[in-house]
């Protein structure tokens, strides 16, 4: 499609809890080096999607491939080889509150990758200087620090490994906005270093088209549009036009307030 | 007519459970032997398990033997059998309180505060975050955790073996007049092997109960605080009863004629 090769191949992704169908035969390419957006309206399915790409939830059907390798079904160290390639920010930061932040920051490279304690010590510093937290905050406890601190840590630990892949999931929610444009740039400027593949979940269309080069809308658990960042205002797509104009009628509105579509 | 159904789902639920804790026992004690180990998160679980809880414990123990004793010289003074109160002590110090009474302790500050700490992380999504960078979650929180409370149990018991019998004998001698040399020899004397290694074969089937039952309600906790609080709680009651119920079976195994 634009020369190069696909990272992630999903086909016929299928979740289910209980009678609630979140992902019904999802499809999606992501291509190298592409930062991709996947938006959506709340409860759609963006996390449950990247929780199944990441091995933390096992899709109900479909397959999900990592460089050409298929991904489902992998546990133990098959599963933690294919994680070694992963970086993920996740909501809340989920940094691990009983150690100091340049111990959540090395941690992957102490305990995936075999690096000493004293090397892990220098290169979480310097991730975090390159998040815009000095040296003196490496001592520091996660409960210590404001909410945009910690997902700064949190992106740090994402990059520390210099992960093929990473994953922003919802990375603006719960900071102002001041702050969540300061991890977007954060965000465009790690990728661009690593020139990694990048999958962002979120809600938030500002950071979405500050951060992706390509967006996919998901809609009643399949992707419903997929396009270039600068053709999302003309994507002649009422689901899409409904949700980035933030509209109440259009044909989101039955899913999502359970009544008939205007 | 709505009951058999409503039997039927409790009785499956039931079965479920057992399944999934069955499991997750089986791939946490596969992952004590498999590599990478992490020693320094066994030893901070040692010392959390057992040298943190030596002082509720030796407590426990001290206060058990010294009423063990009193009660066991009302009791006997009534049969002129006074001189059994130090066998008494001993007997029932190493073959059944010091084990059950350190479980039960050890299972409300230890259980619950696995089951906490687990929890905590499980609703926090610390646990998706460990396994996104590569590390088993059973491997770096469940084995540890798991190995030192077996180690440890036993080594507190020993300890609450030797402060219950002193406590029985300090209340003997100082305030029974018995004679210490006496107490000491009758104390000794009807002791076998057999009484202290049940005693701390039991020790060791507790400490793994109470890890297992703090370690599963926690790693399986959803909901927030009210999931972690009620997995804190069913940490320390599952626990509380299976040290119980193994307490009369290991019995049975060791003694039964």
């Amino acid at each position: 499609m634009n020369g190069r090769p696909v990272k992630i191949a999903l086909r016929g992704l299928t979740k289910s809890f209980g009678k609630k169908h979140v992902l019904r035969d999802l499809d999606l390419d992501i291509y190298e080096g592409e930062s991709i957006a996947v938006i959506g309206a709340s409860g759609t399915g963006k996390s449950v999607l990247l929780k199944n790409i990441v091995g933390i939830l096992t899709p109900d059907s479909g397959s999900i491939k990592i460089d050409g390798e298929e991904v489902t079904g992998l546990s133990g160290n098959a599963r933690d080889r294919v994680n070694r390639k992963l970086g993920m920010l996740f909501q809340g930061a989920a940094l691990f509150d009983s150690l100091p932040l340049w111990e959540n920051v090395g941690f992957g490279l102490m305990s995936a990758h075999g690096v000493s304690r004293a090397d892990a010590r220098i290169a979480a510093i310097e991730r975090l200087r390159q998040v815009g937290l000095d040296e003196d905050s490496a001592d520091r406890f996660p409960a210590d620090i404001s909410a945009g601190a910690q997902k700064r840590v949190g992106l740090a630990r994402a990059i520390a490994t210099e992960p093929e892949i990473l994953f922003f999931d919802e990375p603006t929610t719960g900071i102002d906005p001041i702050m969540g444009d300061v991890i977007d740039k954060l965000i465009v400027k790690s990728v661009k270093e690593l020139g990694a593949t990048a999958l962002t979940i979120s809600h938030d269309m500002d950071s979405a088209r500050r951060i992706a080069d390509k967006i996919a809308m998901i809609h009643e658990g399949k992707i419903a549009w997929v396009g270039d960042v600068a053709k999302i205002d003309n994507s002649g797509n009422e689901i899409v036009d409904q949700f980035i104009h933030g509209r109440v009628d259009g044909p989101m509105s039955a899913s999502l307030l359970g009544t008939p579509a205007a | 007519m709505s009951l058999i159904p409503a039997i039927g789902r409790v009785f499956l639920s039931f079965l479920a459970s057992t399944g999934r804790l069955a499991m997750f026992a089986g791939v946490s004690v596969s992952h004590i032997f498999r590599p990478p180990f992490y020693p320094h998160l066994l030893l901070r679980q040692i010392i959390e398990i057992g040298y943190y809880s030596l002082p509720v414990v030796g407590l426990t123990a001290v206060f058990t033997g010294m009423v063990l004793a009193l009660q066991s010289y009302t009791g006997f003074a009534r049969f002129n059998a006074e001189g059994a109160v130090a066998t008494v002590v001993v007997l029932s110090i190493t073959r059944e309180l010091a084990p059950v009474l350190t479980g039960l302790m050890v299972a409300g500050r230890i259980g619950a505060a696995m089951a906490a700490e687990i929890g905590t992380m499980r609703v926090t999504e610390q646990i998706d975050a460990l396994s996104t960078l590569a590390t088993n979650p059973y491997k770096y929180l469940i084995a540890p955790r798991l190995l030192a409370a077996l180690i440890m149990l036993p080594c507190c018991v020993l300890i609450a073996d030797i402060i219950g019998v002193y406590g029985g004998y300090l209340v003997a001698v100082h305030k029974l007049d018995f004679n210490p040399a006496v107490y000491l020899k009758n104390s000794w004397q009807f002791l076998e092997l057999v009484d202290v290694i049940s005693g701390l074969v039991k020790a060791g089937v507790f400490g793994f109960l109470i890890a297992l039952m703090g370690c599963y309600h926690g790693f399986y906790s959803k909901g927030g605080a009210q999931g972690v609080g009620s997995a804190t709680t069913n940490a320390v009651v599952s626990a509380s009863i299976l040290i119980l119920g193994f307490n009369y079976l290991i019995t049975e195994a060791f003694f039964s004629q």
